[in-house]
């Protein structure tokens, strides 16, 4: 209750005091940025440990308030919700596993050989070997981690530690577009809307922030990095709100006229990108940004983690604020829970859809600014990275809540950050990850499959079903 | 549909819908953009010389007086329309000058040069035969009330196993009927998603596109490659005996891929299939009113599964002429947004076989018009630079997204399109 009570007495306070803290809070989370997120990979690598302690301190908290009775009451609350995803991920690694063995070309050889056994024991060592490596390139070697904090604790070197911290650094970079991308889905999902135009919206968003920041080259970087990550964001807003007002005013569906509107983008940009802001020719990709526009990075090399990582929790946050803080939020949420009961309530449902359209744009649009700005410093041609699409697992995997877009952004970005060494050490494509996240779709979107096949009690009512697409067509 | 509701009645006592209005304006725009090409973009003593291999010189065109001619026409009948409302012939009216402005534009990139037309019909036919596959296979589900976005991941997913089946089986047929069967497949999958589990049909559908660009990609690099399944060789063309002989004629329509053949026959069977005999109209009913259907003891469901899958069948023989019909190999993510554009072919032509023939055709016409226009590079009037291919490229989706939010023309999916069925 303390923590209500705190909460309550912050929101007593006078608006100004609250921005005053807010501003501080800010301050402080800058200052301390470098620390902050040492911590945070730290607890990434060390997850196991992170959860001891983290069950450590709610032991705590209960022996204040009521013991092993009150810990399991809420344990059950929170974990409840997570049984379904948390079964689907796992079930959706296992069928990658099984995708990976019965496609192992040794194994093929030895079979055809007539050796069962080796066949199964070479599939189970390609195996171990190739989510071993996921598992290392997606949260780094725990024991180089403990090393290196022991080295850096006895007074040695911090670049080990650094070092050892590649992993979940790439993890986090790597869930940083997932983020922003994931967060634009779901605030469409909430409004009934769904935008399946991310993937173009990114595009649009990635190359006007990147235009911005090689055009503009005598700016200081206070200027012209907000600037540019505000004129990416409004251009793929924009971009998105076409499809919030064709649906506004004539009813086409947002699916189709974002699908078309993703080709359009991906064409047009084809011809930008060759064309007009080619730099030199034959490469189809435009000059670098100047450094004044870059998102900074935290930490040293091979520390890649950019300030796009906070920007993205910021976003998040506001997200929820304006979901659930906000009339206009408010307004969304009806309008995605039945159109014609918030038109009969007063709710100008035309208005929310653009609006919604507008701002899912800017989401998904900031997360090409985050790439373009943090990692490659430019735009070429064949930008497109599936971002868009895997977004839509997101949302679904994450419920539409901010706090559960994050989560799965951070689970995806581990995925695809331990794909890439997987693929270097053990040479199994990339694409094993596509595998996963569309079984984890389908068992995400068909939660009867999973309850199914593990015999779990049907859950009695989904709280607040998201409706995604009400009429399809016209 | 706004559009609908709103007629305006005129002093003769006919009515005239906003649409009616809006294609009008279309058109005479369409017509003062040819008139103007016309006016800057020709001086009056070029010409545009049409040819064919075998002929010769077929006919040539002044080519100021030919945009002159169709700008006129399409003034006169966007006056028509406005005027008189044209009644039944207007849909017919509207797709004749759409291809005659084709046409016209064909003549202003060739003005001053020469082109080969039955060369160019072909490559029009050819990029249509995806697209009408697509198209035809997107009907099918959705007349029967499921949503197909997927056709982009049926395809592609049949383009890898029509390789791999060719190079095992060493013929590329067998490779044709894997493709097929592996559209069946993925179209199963989405059958049973969106109707045993109630899954919304977008949703489903984006998950095959996903599997299908992630699976594909993850089997060419580790099975076919490494295993040498990868260049089965690709599909010559198909003489007919005695029907390619026709001058003109017979090159485009007698000579061509099997997959051109087995498009043009499945428009034919499908329509009928559709709209003359009584499963087609069982089969509509359950994409229009499934109650309604169920009443008269039709098995909507079932009906369903049937016809996504066939859908899904058909989807997968354009996939195959991705990989067998012109490269002899897969690429990845090889179809690049043809089966979004074969969705937007469905969509063009209403939902309905011929019109997405129609539609594909004209799409078809865009992406080889832009081949023609790399090479030609027609210089745009007052700007003097080279219209950029892409932009013809964008021309599918843009028409589309008009189509469908009704500025010109009408686009009402099945009624029942995306809602599951439960019975009562």
């Amino acid at each position: 209750m303390a923590k209500q009570r705190l909460s309550q007495r912050i929101a007593a306070l006078p608006l100004w005091t609250r921005l005053v803290l807010l501003a501080a809070l800010i301050i402080l989370v800058v200052l301390l940025s470098k620390w902050l997120v040492l911590l945070l990979l730290i607890g990434l690598g060390l997850w196991p440990l992170t959860w001891l302690v983290g069950l450590g301190v709610l032991a705590l908290i209960s022996t204040r308030r009521g013991g092993w009775p009150w810990l399991k009451a809420w344990l059950v609350g929170r974990l409840r919700g997570l049984v379904v995803p948390a079964l689907a991920v796992v079930t959706a690694l296992i069928i990658g596993a099984i995708v990976i063995m019965v496609t192992d070309p040794e194994v093929y050889a030895a079979l055809s050989e007539g050796r069962i056994g080796a066949a199964i024991r070479v599939s189970l060592a390609d195996l171990g070997q190739a989510y071993g490596a996921l598992y290392v390139g997606a949260l780094g070697n725990p024991l180089n981690i403990l090393a290196g904090i022991g080295q850096w604790l006895t007074g040695g070197e911090i670049q080990p530690l650094w070092s050892s911290l590649r992993g979940p650094s790439d993890s986090l970079v790597q869930s940083v577009p997932y983020i922003f991308a994931g967060l634009a889905v779901a605030l469409g999902f909430r409004a009934g809307l769904f935008n399946i135009g991310a993937e173009g919206q990114i595009g649009i968003g990635w190359l006007a922030a990147v235009v911005v920041g090689f055009s503009l080259p005598g700016l200081p970087a206070v200027i012209l990095l907000p600037l540019a990550i505000l004129v990416g964001a409004a251009a793929a807003g924009l971009w998105s709100a076409i499809a919030g007002f064709l649906k506004a005013r004539t009813g086409a569906h947002e699916v189709i006229t974002t699908i078309m509107l993703n080709y359009v983008s991906f064409r047009l940009s084809a011809w930008i990108l060759c064309g007009p802001l080619e730099v030199t020719q034959g490469t189809c990709r435009t000059r670098e940004i100047v450094p004044a526009a870059y998102l900074p990075r935290f930490l040293s090399h091979p520390v890649t983690l950019h300030w796009g990582f906070f920007l993205a929790l910021l976003a998040a946050v506001a997200m929820g604020w304006y979901l659930f803080r906000t009339t206009w939020g408010f307004e969304l949420r009806t309008v995605g829970a039945n159109p014609n009961a918030a038109h009969y309530g007063g709710i100008k449902v035309g208005r929310t859809y653009v609006v919604t359209m507008f701002l899912s744009g800017c989401l998904a649009g900031l997360a090409g600014v985050s790439q373009g700005l943090g990692i490659t410093h430019n735009i070429a041609l064949g930008f497109q990275s599936g971002y868009g699409f895997d977004s839509i697992a997101l949302a679904l995997l994450g419920k539409s809540h901010p706090a559960g877009v994050v989560a799965a952004s951070i689970l995806f970005g581990v995925l695809r950050a331990g794909a890439s060494r997987m693929q270097s050490v053990a040479g199994i494509p990339t694409e094993i990850v596509q595998i996963v996240q569309s079984m984890v779709i389908i068992f995400i979107a068909a939660p009867a499959i999973i309850q199914t096949l593990y015999r779990l009690r049907q859950a009695r009512r989904e709280e607040a079903d998201i409706v995604f697409s009400r009429e399809a067509g016209a | 549909m706004a559009a609908q509701a709103q007629t305006v009645s005129l002093s003769k006592g006919l009515s005239l819908s906003r649409r009616d209005g809006m294609i009008s304006a279309g058109m005479l725009i369409l017509g003062a953009i040819i008139l103007l090409l016309g006016r800057f973009g020709d001086s009056p003593a070029d010409r545009s010389t049409f040819t064919d291999q075998t002929l010769g010189t077929l006919f040539s065109l002044p080519s100021q007086a030919t945009l002159y001619t169709v700008g006129i026409i399409c003034f006169f009948v966007a006056g028509l329309r406005l005027y008189r409302g044209l009644g039944s012939v207007r849909t017919f009216l509207a797709w004749g000058v759409v291809f005659l402005s084709a046409f016209s534009f064909l003549v202003w990139i060739t003005s001053g040069t020469s082109l080969n037309l039955p060369g160019m019909i072909q490559a029009t036919l050819t990029a249509a035969t995806p697209l009408t596959l697509g198209a035809i296979s997107g009907i099918f589900c959705e007349r029967s009330g499921i949503i197909n976005i997927a056709i982009e991941g049926m395809m592609l997913a049949g383009a890898l196993t029509a390789v791999a089946f060719a190079s095992i089986f060493h013929s590329l047929w067998m490779g044709l009927l894997a493709a097929s069967l592996t559209g069946g497949l993925m179209a199963v999958l989405h059958a049973v998603l969106s109707i045993r589990y109630k899954v919304d049909q977008i949703i489903s559908g984006t998950v095959i596109n996903i599997l299908a660009s992630g699976a594909t990609r993850f089997l060419n690099v580790r099975l076919l490659d490494p295993a040498g399944l990868s260049t089965p060789g690709h599909f010559a063309p198909i003489s007919i005996p005695v029907l390619s002989k026709i001058p003109i004629i017979g090159p485009i329509l007698f000579t061509n891929d099997p997959t051109v053949f087995i498009m043009l026959i499945l428009l034919l069977v499908v329509n009928y299939v559709l709209f003359a005999t009584p499963w087609g109209l069982r089969m509509r009913a359950c994409g229009e009113h499934p109650r309604a259907a169920d009443t008269v003891g039709v098995h909507v469901n079932r009906m369903r599964y049937v016809s996504v899958i066939i859908g899904g069948l058909i989807a997968g023989i354009g996939g195959a002429y991705f990989s067998l019909g012109q490269v002899g190999t897969f690429e990845d993510n090889m179809t690049g947004g043809q089966g979004f554009v074969a969705l937007a072919a469905m969509i063009f032509g209403g939902w309905n076989p011929i019109g997405a023939f129609l539609a594909a055709l004209l799409f078809g016409f865009a992406d080889a018009l832009q081949v023609k226009m790399q090479i030609l590079q027609p210089v745009l009037p007052f700007l003097n630079v080279p219209i950029p291919p892409e932009f013809l490229q964008t021309v599918p989706y843009v028409l589309t997204i008009i189509v469908l939010a009704g500025v010109v023309g009408r686009a009402i999916p099945p009624a029942a399109e995306g809602k599951p069925y439960e019975k009562q």
